[in-house]
């Protein structure tokens, strides 16, 4: 922890700059103790001064003056992420990011927006809506979740099998490094580049330990004129990958392509169980239930749709959903967020455990056995499934970024440990299989330094991209390079 | 029961919150809109109650403010499956037990207690009738807008009844005086407890609630009673484009959305509606005794939710509450001195007055 004598005078400093913008009050600290991570219920990390910049030269300064004192420096957005990313476990400066949220620049012609990274992702596409343009990246998280945690945490994206994730929807950042410095990364507003090194790449799943991300450009789209979802009743994981697979090799478009298992299904009802009261109906033999939507044109999504309805049937032996409400409601519980007021699922579903995840990326041919083992390390280590979800997050392609999720007792320390645990043996487990440890979630305070199972000796060499861009080891400690939580 | 006890009851509501973090709450709370530091949202607060639950945090003045900028409006709560306004309010009650109360909220308490009235009853509005009418302390305070909503309920065959009347005691358990509260409670049954049997028809739906749900009273909005009615009016139609904004506690708390809209339509207004609307719509900036202890912020708030009407192309923003009106007005007002337009608003009684051929 930083001493108290160098946090005064950079208090002072800050002071001057930031007036009423910095505070080193208790209260305000606490505000900033936790993210969305498993930990034991009365669990925080207290950040020593919490500032909120209003732009890139604002957090040019105020790297320059943690730089002067030796203090940590940790971006803080959307607050939502699973994996520790913002705990200030080493004490220091919480930068409070989302006061860049201002619009910078949008280009109607060239399809790019130029926005300060603390603008949420809801608030940006509301923003866009006005222009009948989106922004695809989209994580379950996005009503909180910032264009910075997004590039920060590369989370995930409902619709990454048609856009692809952050990366394949960004052009241009502009970060302030651990040395002070703003620098622009990137391609401006072209799509590629193949001069240089590709920097940019490098800012995102950083989780702020290169500096701090300022300004984002990024590929926006025309809001389509009609989207439809629909669910399909699957008998096996590897079934429903390889159908993914073939209903796109057959030439058709897909939006987005979700596959839950029985138990996750529960999970994502919620909307359709607080209007129906009821359980969806879900065959015995059906192990994997199948979301796929289309956007596009009307004509074109009805062609899509059934082309892909037949190809399930007549090659997989799939099952349509005869009760679209219920497919409706497992859209409005991931995607529209539309909730009932005053019964937002999420907080009602965390009274007694919480949501934890191990959040692996596999090869799509390995996903019977790593669900099989999820069953078995989830037992080992008394956790509560919860669920999977595959998400397809690369464009056109079937992939498998997984959630195995497990309710976790965080009533105890000990509790906590134990899903730790659980994360430990999964994470062993997607090397094993040739997949990573982490597809959305990050490596946060969890996975650090135990990643060099997977990394090998490319972790020293990150250690050393770290070092370029952070020689003093100010941003954000205790992240990416070691664990709080792995043995 | 301790104020600190009631925090506590809260407990798993506040721990449920610290241990989610989803944030649904947070970006259009009209706080936070404004002071940008997740203390001030809704998921911030819960953070700081366990800290006073635990005894990592010691209750303090800069607590105190900020649970005083609260709007209590109920927006974070909509968007959540916790009693989210219950907890701040409970947050409220604790900072002032351990000495910690806006001197304002002090004023206005003692105020109420000593005679009955937030404000200094401008005129006697008794008025012998069969239907009681409870007023509430801000049409109390204005004479030339209770004759407007005379007129109008008189248009539309009604014959209210005014009797005496207190304060309902409202303000005074929001802003953290639950011991107080009851002395207020005892003093409002004894005066107006008499209508136990009859319907009641409010003006103020913060008054609605809290003589339905604290002392068990049959009320209705008046506005509610005029829309039932509609059909047998005769309005002589404006040519206006306007946005309708949802009261707090009219829209999310008491449900009515449809019927203001429905005169609104029937006055033949053109209806926009903001970006922000119905359950999910945002606070004017006088909710929750926010304009007493701050008016600064209770100003910039409203500047924002003017903002709101501008940008769906509003000329006027219509409602129905005596604190969301004059509080748009002092937003709209400042935003015209910054982007040099004013968007007027209008209070649906007095349209409505205008409108009904006698």
């Amino acid at each position: 922890m930083p001493p108290e004598a160098e946090l005064e005078r950079a208090f002072e400093d800050l002071q001057r700059i930031f007036k009423d913008r910095v505070t080193q009050s208790a209260m305000h600290r606490m505000a900033y103790s936790r993210d969305w991570s498993p930990r034991y219920r009365t669990a925080q990390d207290l950040p020593d001064l919490v500032v909120v910049p209003r732009s890139t030269e604002d957090v040019v300064q105020l790297v320059n003056i943690a730089l002067r004192h030796s203090i940590p420096v940790v971006p803080f957005a959307g607050g939502t992420g699973m994996g520790g990313g913002v705990a200030a476990w080493r004490g220091g400066i919480m930068v409070e990011t989302k006061g860049l949220d201002q619009i910078l620049e949008l280009d109607k012609e060239s399809l790019t927006v130029t926005v300060g990274t603390g603008i949420s992702v809801w608030a940006l596409n509301e923003y866009l809506a006005r222009h009948n343009l989106w922004f695809p990246h989209q994580p379950e998280s996005k009503r909180a979740c910032t264009i910075g945690a997004c590039i920060g945490c590369d989370n995930d994206s409902t619709f990454g099998i048609r856009y692809g994730k952050i990366l394949e929807n960004l052009t241009n950042l502009v970060v302030v490094t651990g040395r002070g410095e703003a620098v622009r990364l990137g391609r401006r507003k072209a799509s590629f580049s193949s001069t240089g090194y590709k920097l940019m790449d490098l800012m995102v799943g950083s989780e702020g330990t290169l500096g701090v991300v300022t300004e984002a450009t990024l590929r926006v789209c025309p809001v389509p004129q009609t989207r439809q979802v629909r669910g399909y009743l699957l008998r096996s994981l590897n079934e429903g990958a390889q159908a993914v697979e073939r209903v796109l090799s057959a030439g058709l478009c897909i939006d987005s392509a979700h596959m839950n298992d029985r138990e996750r299904l529960h999970f994502y009802t919620h909307a359709y169980r607080e209007t129906y009261h009821r359980e969806p109906e879900v065959p015995d033999w059906a192990e994997v239930i199948l979301f796929i939507s289309w956007a596009g044109d009307e004509d074109v999504v009805d062609f899509a749709m059934d082309k892909t309805t037949r190809v399930l049937r007549d090659e997989y032996g799939a099952e349509l959903v005869g009760e679209q409400e219920m497919v409706d409601g497992w859209w409005d519980s991931k995607h529209r967020l539309d909730f009932i007021p005053f019964k937002q699922k999420w907080p009602d579903s965390q009274r007694e455990k919480k949501f934890g995840a191990a959040d692996v990326g596999l090869p799509i041919g390995r996903l019977e056995e790593a669900y099989h083992r999820f069953r078995q390390i989830a037992a080992k280590w008394h956790q509560d499934v919860l669920g999977m979800t595959v998400y397809n997050e690369s464009a056109n392609r079937s992939t498998a970024s997984v959630s195995f999720a497990v309710f976790v007792d965080d009533s105890s320390e000990e509790n906590v440990r134990d899903f730790y645990e659980y994360v430990r043996e999964m994470s062993q487990m997607a090397v094993e299989l040739e997949g990573t440890m982490s597809s959305y979630i990050g490596d946060g305070d969890r996975l650090g330094g135990f990643n060099v199972l997977e990394h090998g000796l490319g972790l020293e060499y990150m250690k050393r991209v770290k070092a370029l861009f952070d020689p003093q080891g100010i941003m954000n400690p205790g992240k990416k390079f070691e664990t709080r939580w792995l043995r | 029961m301790s104020a600190r006890d009631t925090l506590l009851s809260y407990g798993d509501d506040i721990y449920t919150c610290n241990r989610t973090r989803c944030g649904f709450c947070r970006d259009e709370c009209p706080v936070y809109r404004i002071e940008r530091l997740e203390t001030y949202s809704c998921r911030g607060k819960m953070l700081v109650a366990r800290g006073l639950i635990e005894g990592t945090l010691e209750p303090d003045e800069e607590m105190a403010r900020m649970a005083d900028e609260c709007l209590l409006c109920g927006y974070c709560a909509a968007r959540c499956a916790l009693q989210n306004v219950e907890i701040i309010t409970a947050l409220r009650e604790a900072l002032a037990e351990s000495g910690h109360k806006a001197a304002k909220h002090e004023e206005n308490t003692a105020q109420i207690l000593e005679t009955g009235y937030l404000f200094p009853r401008a005129a006697p509005l008794k008025r012998a009738g069969t239907t009681p009418l409870y007023l509430g302390c801000l049409y109390q305070s204005k004479p030339a807008e209770v004759k407007t909503v005379l007129s109008v309920l008189k248009k539309a065959g009604f014959d209210p009844l005014i009797d005496d009347e207190v304060c309902c005691g409202y303000i005074i358990q929001a802003t953290g005086g639950a011991a107080e509260f009851e002395q207020a409670q005892a003093r409002f049954r004894e005066v107006y407890g008499r209508y136990q049997d009859d319907e009641i028809l409010t003006l103020c739906p913060t008054c609605n609630i809290t003589l339905r749900d604290k002392y068990g009273l049959n009320t209705k909005p008046a506005i509610v009673a005029v829309a039932e009615r509609l059909r047998q009016l005769n309005l002589k139609p404006v040519s206006l484009t306007a946005t309708y904004h949802d009261p707090c506690h009219l829209g999310r708390m008491l449900g009515v959305f449809d019927e203001p809209r429905e005169i609104v339509r029937a006055l033949g207004v053109t209806l926009v509606e903001m970006e922000h609307n119905r359950e999910f719509s945002t606070c004017c900036g006088g909710g929750g005794g926010v304009t007493a202890v701050s008016p600064r912020l209770s100003a910039e708030i409203a500047k924002n939710r003017v903002r709101d009407a501008l940008a769906v192309g509003a000329e006027s923003i219509i409602t129905v509450c005596p604190t969301c009106v004059p509080t748009l007005l002092r937003g709209a007002g400042r935003l015209a001195n910054e982007v040099d337009t004013f968007v007027d608003v209008l209070d649906l009684w007095q349209m409505l007055d205008e409108a009904l051929e006698e």
